[in-house]
């Protein structure tokens, strides 16, 4: 008995000092508030009839004495105990089977997705440098062989160049050597007319002179000296 | 006398905001000789509203969540990249395995503090809340801490690389530093929930009774007015804030259990 009245003595201390101070109605707040013990309240408002001013009394003391903390009082602990584990532990549920797979996954999906584009970016870039890099070097690769290709034919045109200036000396210097060579059959023809033309100088230069004719061995002689 | 005495009473009492009134009655269970009341009062409705609130938030965002996101999701991932990063940078490689606890915790306290700053009741204001969510810490810190290492658990108190003349006084100690984490945890949110509430209520009371009283007490009445605009935006960071060390110190107390040895 003495241990059930403590909190009702409470309950109705609060139920009186916020609402109302008047008998009746703490009475029958305690009689709603606890449903669960109704066989110890038959015989309570008889006792609680001539208690009613000095449960008041008392509740007052109490509340001061309490500090006033609400939370410690300790009769709604249990149920707020339950229901918290309860709704936490639902709560847990929902977090750990949908909410956090779920963005796990998208965050995941994303990060997959980024570092797929950027390979995918870093490939491409590879390779476009790759085939920069190809055609740098077949431009290289087309001017050596140009530049082969124009030597060569260079060397070409020259050595043809070269032939047929060779060709066309030969020619001239064969024609030359004709040209000399006629030359000199005609000195040699024309000097060898020459003791000719001086025998019959002479001849007619000593019959002007002296009269008469000289003779072939005297001239022949006379031109030896010569 | 004694209606002034009353109207003063329900004005200016700071602490009638944490009182527990009943919403929806249902039957009270014994279990194992201890009443246990399962009506739904504020606090528990508190509880379900900011839990429910959290729940439609994330079902919302991640319904039909995509590369490129949209608000919601950002904010969804934001908050759970940031649980996400301290749990791996705290508990290392096995910070996920942990991360839906650490993540309901820290949106659980959140919500609840939350919902405490939009005037509706505090639930984490409750000791008994408070007290549950360290008891669940430090149980499932145990229940890790002994299946993991089995009785390697207590090397927890045994620092290695000690003289044993320090140990002597080492582990006492340690004994007791582990003993005091739920109590720590249960009052340091316990109590910056209760003060931050109380200030802000008694500076409410100081603006209602400064304002009727008129000449200087109006200038109070101002002044607290400013006051109280202040401490609601301190409270906001308080109540983020109380969440995100409660997740940190779980993190610490896991990462102890699981890296034994590693320290």
């Amino acid at each position: 008995m003495t241990t059930a009245t403590s909190p009702e003595a409470t309950l109705s201390a609060d139920d009186a000092t916020g609402a109302s101070f008047s008998a009746t109605p703490s009475v029958t707040t305690v009689a709603t508030l606890v449903p669960g013990q109704a066989v110890a309240e038959s015989q309570l408002p008889a006792h609680d009839a001539h208690a009613t001013t000095e449960t008041v009394g008392a509740e007052g003391q109490h509340e001061a004495k309490e500090g006033g903390l609400p939370q410690l009082n300790t009769d709604h602990w249990a149920g707020q105990m339950i229901w918290l584990v309860v709704i936490f532990l639902v709560f847990l549920t929902l977090m750990a089977k949908v909410f956090v797979p779920r963005l796990r996954t998208v965050i995941d999906t994303r990060g997959a997705t980024i570092a797929e584009d950027l390979a995918n970016a870093r490939a491409n870039r590879d390779e476009a440098e790759a085939q920069a890099k190809q055609a740098a070097a077949e431009t290289a690769e087309a001017h050596a062989a140009a530049r082969k290709l124009a030597a060569e034919a260079l060397a070409r045109s020259n050595a043809e160049v070269a032939a047929a200036t060779a060709a066309e000396d030969e020619k001239l210097g064969k024609r030359l050597a004709e040209a000399e060579a006629r030359i000199r059959t005609q000195r040699d023809e024309a000097m060898s007319h020459v003791s000719d033309i001086a025998q019959e100088t002479a001849s007619l230069l000593v019959q002007k002179l002296t009269g008469k004719a000289a003779t072939a061995a005297a001239l022949k002689s006379a031109l030896g000296k010569v | 006398m004694k209606l002034s005495k009353e109207v003063l009473g329900l004005m200016a009492d700071p602490l009638h905001q944490f009182k527990i009134e009943k919403i929806v009655e249902l039957p009270t269970f014994h279990i194992g000789g201890v009443p246990v009341d399962l009506s739904i009062t504020n606090s528990v409705m508190a509880m379900l509203i900011a839990v429910g609130l959290t729940c439609l938030f994330f079902l919302l965002t991640t319904a039909r969540a995509s590369i490129i996101p949209g608000r919601g999701q950002v904010m969804a991932e934001g908050v759970f990249g940031l649980i996400d990063d301290m749990a791996d940078s705290i508990i290392g490689h096995d910070g996920k395995q942990f991360l839906p606890y650490v993540l309901t915790l820290f949106l659980f306290i959140l919500s609840c503090n939350l919902l405490g700053m939009f005037t509706y009741f505090t639930a984490t204001s409750q000791i008994a809340v408070t007290l549950t969510l360290a008891a669940m810490t430090i149980l499932l810190v145990l229940a890790v801490g002994f299946i993991r290492n089995g009785l390697g658990f207590f090397k927890l108190f045994v620092p290695s690389g000690v003289p044993w003349y320090i140990l002597i006084v080492l582990v006492p100690i340690e004994v007791i530093a582990f003993i005091m984490r739920p109590v720590t945890l249960t009052l340091r949110l316990f109590g910056n929930m209760l003060g931050g509430h109380i200030v802000m209520k008694v500076f409410a009371g100081f603006i209602v009774t400064g304002l009727t009283l008129g000449g200087l007490g109006a200038v109070i009445g101002l002044a607290s007015m400013g006051t109280i605009v202040a401490l609601t935006t301190l409270e906001f960071l308080v109540a983020y804030l109380q969440a995100f060390v409660f997740a940190v110190l779980t993190c610490v107390y896991l990462s102890d259990v699981v890296n034994i040895g590693h320290h």
